[in-house]
């Protein structure tokens, strides 16, 4: 393994900063991703993949000890009847946005430094939504007549309400799954031939014909890439209403009610900002160390960093504008029960969770203004750590607080979690972190298809002579302008 | 390659694009376009504002919606130049220059804001003279209060008069020296200046136009007014670029890539509209709260409940399925219609926020047209929307057209002073290479 350089170069608008750095060309770009899926499993991966097995044993066993003794053994009570089985479920649902918005949105945006993050972006929103689902599934009691949310014919003209949001989530969730998964499996067809080709030249038969299985065949002839190309194209498009109208439905699952706190205008575009803000930074929270330990400077390099921090800069302000917002309409309302829901969520028994949301989402990715501390991975990982943190506590704020003092002083009620409840949650993480590892150990984690096509190497002009290395120097073209931009 | 070199000027990277308007070029049309806004507007406003009673009162709220419908066009082009800029964007660099010349006419907006300060009285009568047993709005009396409201009428002009005048002073300034680092300078400075534009465009949405009925309220408020403003800002930019382009200037700068990409925009801000507005009307119709449904339910009297079918129909479906075309996109006369559709449905949604709000005097009331009950849903539209046509007045039509009449001739006046495009921005080549897939 050569050295590995990274380059921290100050900003120049002459150039557009190459997406790949070092000395790589499209046989080394292959075999960077494709050696992670086939050296030797290392050590530390069984370790992680242990505690996260242990971990998922665990969801398991608290999910049949629910489901054999009932939804009593959470904390949730009357007022709160939505404990953190919902907030669990709008955390990890907000999570799974960053994949598709960095598949769809960022790729209609042309911006071509996503190529070195979709694709494990993508997985991770596939495992997020698995996780998701769980909890309202659970959270119906009765797990076994769980089909019922589907508007199935029956013959006891039995239907689901479906003047009812939590009725628009389920379709909402699983065509967000489907689509989703439909992508990334498109995405992954070209690699996983590669991976195939690879086994096969290795003489790792069965790995070649499961890798095979999947790579429907792709031989990389001119036909099959004008239609990955297309049906890309055409699933980008797809894909992108549903980044905005999955968290919007997950929003109108309080906003249509009437309880202050939950019942404002500005929930949807909140939510989905606060969702693409969670996602991204759960994105830094698993590549960071990714990047480290897979060696895979080159490919996600500091720029990379420094665009996801951008992101996370905006993203955690626009929820701050949301923040605003809601207290300033609350006062600005005159309504008496708007005034004090605000100021109890900010002042009453719950201020710890608020200050935390609040601290977590808005304040921690002020740092961000900062160029030196947006290129600074230490620094980056601890802040998504946060971040994550605060997501979770914003959907735990925007749950129970409303809930627990309601318009009736008589029925207020105060909700604390029980030790089932955090074995839940923290079990959740065995599933998604089970799949993750796997996902990590066995198949492409980069696109690599789609790291070469932002190459210099790929720009139809490249080596023509007018001129050399890396980064497009637009002024000195005769033809079309420099690499990382669109042709 | 370092920073201090500097980028190459336009002779060398397209020797063939024209970068300034020949002398006295295109002096006709602005004249033209000048003449006739300021005509109509003072037009309007001499028989607007020196009426008396209800006409008056009326007028006030026709000018209302020509401001804020063409202010948005001209704040979204200040909002479009530092997008550009914080995104280090290059397919765009070539219709920058009109964006900044657009946000140049916002000092002449601080100038025709002086019509509201004098119609303010009338126009946000409700807070304005408030009644005392009216609690709630003695609740709101720290925000609607009238030297507060022109306080804060300074605080955002003073934000978007500094923000435009800066963005365009060193955008003209690169023409001259080349100098690449004026593009991280703006690119640094367009963060907190999209902050700041954030938030004073909320605020002025709620003060101008949500403080009319200062009962209702609505978080999502600024961002629907943003949105409308935004996808207005590019459909007036297709029709200004095109404009240019049939006079010989830019056309071979301004592309049908740049267009298709504008158009592409328009198709999503058209659509974020809708978004925005859905989840508005959704959640306030879902949770039917009457401090909230009073909105709505003005707006289903007098012919506006038509209007809003129209809007739903005008600024969704149908260029939703008109604009989604990459052939439409594409298509010189197809986009320069879908822009034109779409400015005048922004003119239809600022009259639907507004002008409901005008109240004639009980006397005055003219009695609603009677109609069959149980009519059919086009019998319906049909009777609503020739009631809404009875009661616009000539200063609907004069104050919006005029006001964007008066905002294209100053910004063709601005384009006829500076050079057409940025001709030393390092991503300029890129900008004119670039095509789309």
């Amino acid at each position: 393994m050569t050295a590995i350089t990274v380059i921290d170069e100050p900003e120049n608008p002459l150039r557009r900063a190459p997406l790949v750095e070092g000395k790589n060309d499209f046989a080394s770009v292959t075999d960077i991703v494709a050696r992670v899926a086939e050296n030797k499993t290392p050590k530390g991966w069984y370790l992680l993949f242990g505690i996260a097995i242990a971990l998922l044993l665990n969801l398991g066993a608290m999910i049949g000890y629910l489901i054999f003794t009932g939804v009593g053994v959470w904390g949730n009570n009357i007022p709160v009847g939505w404990g953190w089985p919902i907030v669990n479920f709008v955390f990890w649902i907000g999570i799974g946005h960053a994949g598709t918005l960095i598949s769809a949105i960022l790729f209609l945006f042309r911006q071509k430094w996503r190529t070195s993050i979709n694709r494990a972006s993508e997985a991770m929103t596939i495992f997020a939504v698995m996780a998701a689902g769980i909890f309202p599934a659970i959270h119906v009691g009765r797990i076994w007549v769980i089909y019922w949310v589907f508007p199935l014919p029956n013959q006891m003209s039995l239907w689901p309400n479906f003047k009812s949001p939590l009725l628009w989530d389920v379709f909402a969730v699983s065509t967000y799954f489907t689509v989703s998964a439909l992508f990334w499996f498109v995405g992954l067809i070209p690699d996983l031939a590669t991976f195939r080709d690879r086994a096969a030249r290795a003489g790792r038969t069965v790995a070649a014909r499961v890798y095979g299985v999947f790579a429907f065949g792709w031989h990389g002839g001119n036909r099959h890439w004008i239609h990955y190309e297309k049906a890309y194209l055409i699933l980008a498009a797809l894909s992108t209403p549903l980044v905005l109208s999955v968290h919007s439905i997950v929003s109108f699952d309080f906003a249509v009610s009437l309880l202050p706190g939950w019942h404002t205008t500005i929930f949807p575009p909140y939510f989905v900002a606060g969702a693409i803000f969670s996602g991204f930074g759960m994105v830094l929270t698993l590549m960071i160390p990714a990047r480290k330990w897979l060696g895979l400077h080159e490919l996600i390099t500091l720029n990379h960093l420094d665009n996801i921090a951008k992101i996370l800069l905006l993203t955690g302000t626009m929820v701050g504008y949301a923040y605003g917002m809601e207290f300033f309409i609350a006062w600005y309302s005159g309504v008496p029960y708007e005034q004090f829901a605000f100021i109890n969520r900010a002042t009453g028994p719950y201020w710890w969770a608020y200050w935390i949301m609040v601290s977590c989402n808005v304040i921690s990715p002020q740092f961000f203004w900062f160029r030196s501390l947006r290129r600074n991975p230490t620094v980056l990982f601890i802040i998504s750590i946060f971040v994550n943190i605060g997501m979770w506590f914003e959907r735990f704020v925007i749950t129970v607080t409303s809930l627990h003092r309601d318009f009736l002083p008589s029925s207020w009620g105060y909700f604390s979690p029980t030790i089932i409840d955090v074995l839940t949650y923290v079990g959740s993480f065995g599933l998604f972190f089970t799949f993750f590892l796997l996902f990590c150990r066995f198949l492409p984690i980069l696109a690599i298809s789609e790291i070469k096509g932002v190459m210099p190497e790929a720009n139809p002009h490249h080596g023509h002579g007018d001129h050399g290395g890396h980064g497009g120097h637009g002024s000195s073209h005769k033809g079309h302008s420099g690499h990382g931009h669109a042709h | 390659m370092t920073a201090t070199m500097t980028a190459p000027p336009i002779e060398q990277v397209a020797p063939h694009v024209v970068t300034k308007v020949r002398d006295g070029d295109l002096k006709g049309a602005q004249m033209g376009l000048l003449g006739a806004g300021i005509a109509m507007l003072a037009l309007s406003c001499a028989f607007g504002m020196f009426a008396d009673g209800d006409t008056k009162k009326r007028f006030f709220f026709s000018y209302l919606v020509g401001y804020m419908g063409v202010l948005g066009i001209c704040l979204a082009a200040l909002f479009f130049t530092m997008l550009q800029h914080i995104t280090r964007a290059g397919w765009s660099v070539v219709v920058r220059r009109i964006a900044e010349n657009v946000a140049a006419v916002l000092p002449f907006m601080l100038l025709l804001f002086l019509p509201i300060v004098v119609g303010a009285e009338h126009l946000f009568h409700h807070w304005w003279h408030p009644n005392p047993a009216d609690t709630v709005l003695a609740g709101k009396k720290a925000w609607l209060d009238s030297t507060f409201f022109f306080v804060r009428v300074g605080i955002y002009f003073a934000i978007w008069l500094v923000l435009a005048w800066f963005f365009r002073k060193q955008s003209l300034l690169q023409d001259q020296t080349g100098d690449p680092t004026i593009n991280l300078r703006l690119a640094r400075l367009a963060a907190p200046g999209l902050l700041l534009f954030a938030l004073s465009i909320t605020f002025a949405a709620f003060d101008w136009i949500m403080s009319l009925d200062p009962h209702w309220f609505s978080t999502i408020f600024g961002l629907t007014y943003f949105a409308g403003a935004f996808m207005s800002f590019l459909a007036f930019t297709v029709l200004f670029a095109r404009f240019l382009g049939s006079k010989g200037y830019l056309k071979d700068a301004i592309t049908t890539e740049h267009y298709h990409d504008l158009g592409k925009l328009l198709f999503a801000f058209m659509v974020f509209w809708t978004y925005t507005n859905f989840s508005q009307y959704m959640l306030i119709w879902y949770a039917n709260l009457p401090e909230e449904t009073a909105f709505f339910e003005h707006r289903h009297h007098g012919g506006w409940g038509a209007i809003g079918t129209l809007l739903i129909f005008g600024h969704f479906f149908f260029p939703f399925a008109f604009l989604m075309s990459r052939h439409v996109k594409r298509h010189p006369v197809g986009l320069a219609f879908g822009a034109i559709f779409m400015l005048v449905m922004h003119w239809v949604d600022m009259q639907f926020l507004i002008v409901p709000n005008f109240h004639p005097t009980a006397a005055a009331a003219h009695a609603e047209v009677p109609h069959a009950e149980g009519q059919s849903f086009v019998g319906n539209f049909t009777h609503g929307l020739g009631e809404w046509m009875h009661g616009l007045t000539i200063h609907d039509f004069l104050c919006f057209f005029g006001m964007l009449s008066f905002v294209a001739g100053m910004a063709l006046l601005n384009m006829r002073k500076t050079n057409l495009l940025p001709t030393r921005d390092p991503r300029l080549a890129e900008s004119l290479h670039f095509v789309n897939i």
